[in-house]
């Protein structure tokens, strides 16, 4: 039995982007995810200038929109509206989870678990160019007549039915972007199960990988809902039928030609029973990220790795029957409402078990704070304030006064962009030495962190006052029309001023980043004396990984072990009996 | 430098599987929920609507029946090319293979020859939520098919060279397809009364 | 599961719509002909169905 039956996968291509290989895979992801996400960043900038003073041009750039988006460099209302469709949608599904799915799930979890590369290597590089065919579609609507997408990144109809041709480009760049992840989440949970080293058995796997594998799952088949939902708006937009137009609905004064019958309600559950599993799938791989920094970095394991596996198991579970939460004010009936508010109340338990443990993974640990350290520290009181912000969203009486105000995007910008960005950035100067062999610049790292930092509160907290003033946060001047809003609207100046600053300390992160690959200094190969198999590689790993494959004897984080000389007992390190060591797990 | 990829071919010890099995249920599981999503939508419309056509008086019954015997049957051969690969057969595997592609493309033919008999008579899928409904479900359906004729056809054309090099590997491969191939049949069979049958 | 398994699983669900379909042609529709075409084809897979099993017995269902 030699080598005639197992899969020969030899790099076809010599050019990078062709690469069959799951390092270069991630990078790819990793870089295009990141691009996406300062696009969707700039593209916020310039609504804040609207919401910060509303009717005035834009200052510097405003020439450049043309006189159908900007006449003078003074934003139209259904520009400003494109944008805001545009930026979720590019946030959400092209940065930020291509980047902890696509970039730090590919390019980690077989080298977490001991494997040469992933299970499936062709469809893996698939999965990345239909993930850019998406992106390019998204962005190509943006030149299209009428513009891009304008009915919110939720894409409701009627209003998303009757809209321009852009919605129509939106729905196909979401098809493309559900078969990515589609073939992403196979690749990603067939790998785990089946590529795991030699001794590495369930419960010795990495916590990140553990996310990942929750993850996959909420992708693959949550997806799919959107995926249809869709399909069928296309076909509400293209050959006419009225799934989402319900009998006799009026436009303009003029009554609709449908053929009737239809459900605007359908599509708001199909998308959310996407839609919020997706919220999952953001903040799951950065809980991940910030495991694995919070273990290196305190030099003991995690408290309670257990709970937090079958936490994550639970809410990967109940991330499937929470949606209409999101649909508290559509009338849908006080019933079903219920339910919905008793199993979102549920589902916030896993999340504070998750959280809880990391929080006490911190206690007795001799703390190094490094600087992807800091990104994971701030991320837990972050994360926190996200999370307990959202009790209100979750139950129905409060709900109704809170939502769709500015406090529904405070809530969850800070679990998405001061949580899982912050994890993101972590992640980035944490497995740095990995992917390159060098190290980031930890002066420049710590003036990025400590700006967004701030920067990001100031961006995002005020929200919660606005919110609470009962400010809607779908208006294109920010709500100087309304009288009620008037002793808030202070603060939007106060946030797009943060917003740009949050964009000037950005520069360090970028400069860093390029910089680093070149020029960083050299470090060895297990730079931050780590345990999981990833630091068992050479840096950076070359195409198969390891040679030989490791084998696996013990649990992941053994930091601080009584009784071995070092402070860190790596999981492939094998110890002969008797040394004197008990072994774990 | 190339590097091999463990248990493609031979089945992992613990789980039992071999990669493209598991790969293959989970794709099956993601195209359960899609059309799971599209049954369910159908559920919800129909119980919303102030009424609901009998399928039986729109759709051509059949003409649905005969696909359904079509169907049944590629599966039969589908699941017998397979049989004959594990008994080291590829001339019959062969046969089999090309008789379950005929089979499917006479499926298609029929439902094309469906549609256009709908479109002669101006029954169009702006016409009512039914008909939306059933051109986009079958619709669906037969591009599934299609991407399932697609398949064998590639196994047909590069059969002789895979089953050469690597016989378990192809054997594999042609159970995922057999796999795949099931289950968009078994789409048909609840599609075919839930459309035209109620 | 393997493609045997999940042959067995279409076939009896086949049988049944074909049993169902059978009925409801001749009992509802009374369209005799399509009838018996499905009570034919019906009883063929429930036939094949058994014959199937016995003949690939040295096949896992796994």
């Amino acid at each position: 039995m030699e080598n005639h039956e197992t899969q020969i996968s030899k790099p076809k291509s010599r050019l990078f982007f062709l690469s069959t290989d799951h390092k270069t895979i991630g990078i790819l992801y990793g870089f295009t995810g990141l691009l996406f996400l300062l696009l969707g960043f700039s593209i916020m900038m310039l609504m804040r200038w609207q919401l910060a003073f509303p009717g005035q041009p834009i200052p510097f750039i405003g020439s450049w929109f043309g006189q159908d988006r900007a006449p003078g460099g003074i934003m139209l209302p259904e520009f400003y509206n494109q944008l805001g469709a545009m930026h979720g949608t590019i946030m959400v599904f092209l940065g930020v989870v291509p980047i902890v799915v696509g970039a730090f799930g590919n390019y980690l979890v077989p080298l977490q678990i001991g494997a040469p590369d992933m299970a499936f290597p062709k469809l893996n590089l698939m999965s990345y160019w239909l993930y850019v065919l998406g992106g390019l579609c998204a962005l190509s609507s943006f030149f299209m007549p009428g513009g891009a997408a304008q009915s919110g990144w939720t894409s409701y109809p009627p209003l998303a039915d009757i809209a321009t041709a852009g919605q129509t480009f939106w729905l196909i760049a979401i098809i493309f972007l559900a078969l990515s992840s589609m073939l992403n989440s196979i690749n990603i949970i067939t790998t785990i199960v089946q590529l795991r080293a030699k001794g590495l058995t369930f419960m010795r796997l990495p916590f990140f990988v553990w996310a990942q594998f929750v993850t996959g799952f909420l992708l693959l088949l949550a997806f799919p809902a959107l995926e249809a939902a869709s399909v069928l708006q296309l076909m509400d937009r293209l050959a006419g039928t009225s799934f989402f137009l319900p009998s006799g609905l009026v436009v303009s004064g003029q009554p609709l030609s449908v053929s009737g019958g239809g459900s605007p309600l359908l599509w708001q559950h199909l998308f959310w029973f996407l839609a919020h599993p997706e919220v999952y799938v953001l903040i799951l791989p950065a809980m991940g990220i910030v495991a694995e920094i919070l273990a290196n970095n305190t030099r003991k394991p995690l408290w309670g790795y257990r709970s937090m596996v079958y936490a994550t198991i639970f809410l990967g579970f109940m991330s499937f029957l929470v949606w209409a939460h999101h649909m508290f004010l559509t009338g849908m009936g006080t019933i079903i409402s219920g339910f919905f508010q008793a199993t979102t109340m549920i589902i916030s338990i896993p999340s504070v078990v998750i959280l809880l443990a990391l929080l006490i993974s911190l206690w007795g640990g001799s703390i190094r704070f490094t600087t992807p350290m800091l990104f994971a520290l701030a991320f837990l009181p972050m994360f926190g304030i996200g999370g307990l912000t959202g009790l209100p969203l979750g139950l129905t009486i409060s709900d109704i006064p809170l939502h769709d105000t500015y406090y529904v995007i405070g809530h969850f910008h800070y679990i998405v962009a001061l949580g899982t960005v912050f994890a993101i950035f972590g992640g980035i100067y944490y497995w740095f030495p990995k992917l390159t062999g060098r190290k980031m610049n930890d002066a420049l790292g710590r003036i990025h962190f400590a700006g967004s930092l701030i920067f990001m509160n100031g961006v995002f907290f005020p929200m919660f006052i606005l919110g609470l003033a009962g400010v809607s946060r779908r208006l294109w001047d920010g709500g100087a029309q309304y009288q009620f809003a008037q002793h808030v609207l202070h603060w939007h100046e106060f946030m797009s001023i943060s917003a740009w600053l949050l964009a000037v300390f950005q520069i360090p992160f970028i400069v860093n980043l390029f910089w680093s690959i070149r020029k960083g200094k050299k470090v060895r190969e297990n730079y931050w004396d780590a345990t999981t198999l990833e630091w068992a590689a050479s840096s950076p790993p070359p195409h198969g990984n390891f040679f030989p494959l490791p084998e696996v004897y013990r649990s992941p984080y053994e930091y601080s072990v009584p009784g071995y000389t070092e402070d860190f007992l790596p999981q492939n390190r094998f110890m002969e009996e008797g040394s004197g060591l008990k072994e774990k797990g | 430098m190339q590097i091999n990829i463990p248990y493609a071919t031979e089945t992992r010890p613990d789980t039992g599987l071999h990669n493209a099995k598991l790969g293959i249920w989970l794709f099956l599981a993601s195209e359960v929920m899609l059309f799971g999503v599209l049954f369910s939508s159908y559920v919800l419309l129909r119980v919303g609507a102030e009424s609901w056509p009998r399928g039986a008086d729109i759709l051509d019954v059949p003409l649905g029946a005969i696909n359904t015997i079509i169907l049944i049957a590629s599966s039969i051969t589908m699941v017998r090319s397979w049989t004959s690969l594990l008994k080291n057969d590829f001339k019959n595997f062969r046969l089999l293979l090309s008789t379950t592609e005929l089979l499917g493309v006479i499926f298609l033919v029929v439902k094309c020859a469906e549609y256009r008999l709908k479109f002669e008579h101006g029954l169009y899928p702006s016409g009512s939520t039914f008909l939306a409904i059933y051109f986009t479900m079958t619709g669906l359906h037969a591009l599934h098919l299609l991407g399932g004729i697609v398949v064998n056809a590639y196994h047909l054309v590069s059969g002789k060279r895979q089953w050469n090099l690597n016989p378990e590997k192809f054997t594999h491969r042609i159970e995922a397809a057999g796999l795949y191939w099931h289950f968009v049949d078994l789409i048909w069979i609840i599609l075919f009364p839930l459309l035209y049958l109620t | 599961m393997s493609l045997k398994a999940f042959h067995i699983f279409f076939i009896s669900l086949s049988s049944l719509l074909s049993f169902g379909m059978a009925a409801w042609t001749i009992f509802l529709k009374n369209d005799a002909l399509l009838g018996i075409v499905f009570a034919i084809l019906a009883f063929f897979l429930v036939v094949y169905g058994v014959r199937f099993l016995m003949n690939q017995k040295n096949v896992s269902f796994l």
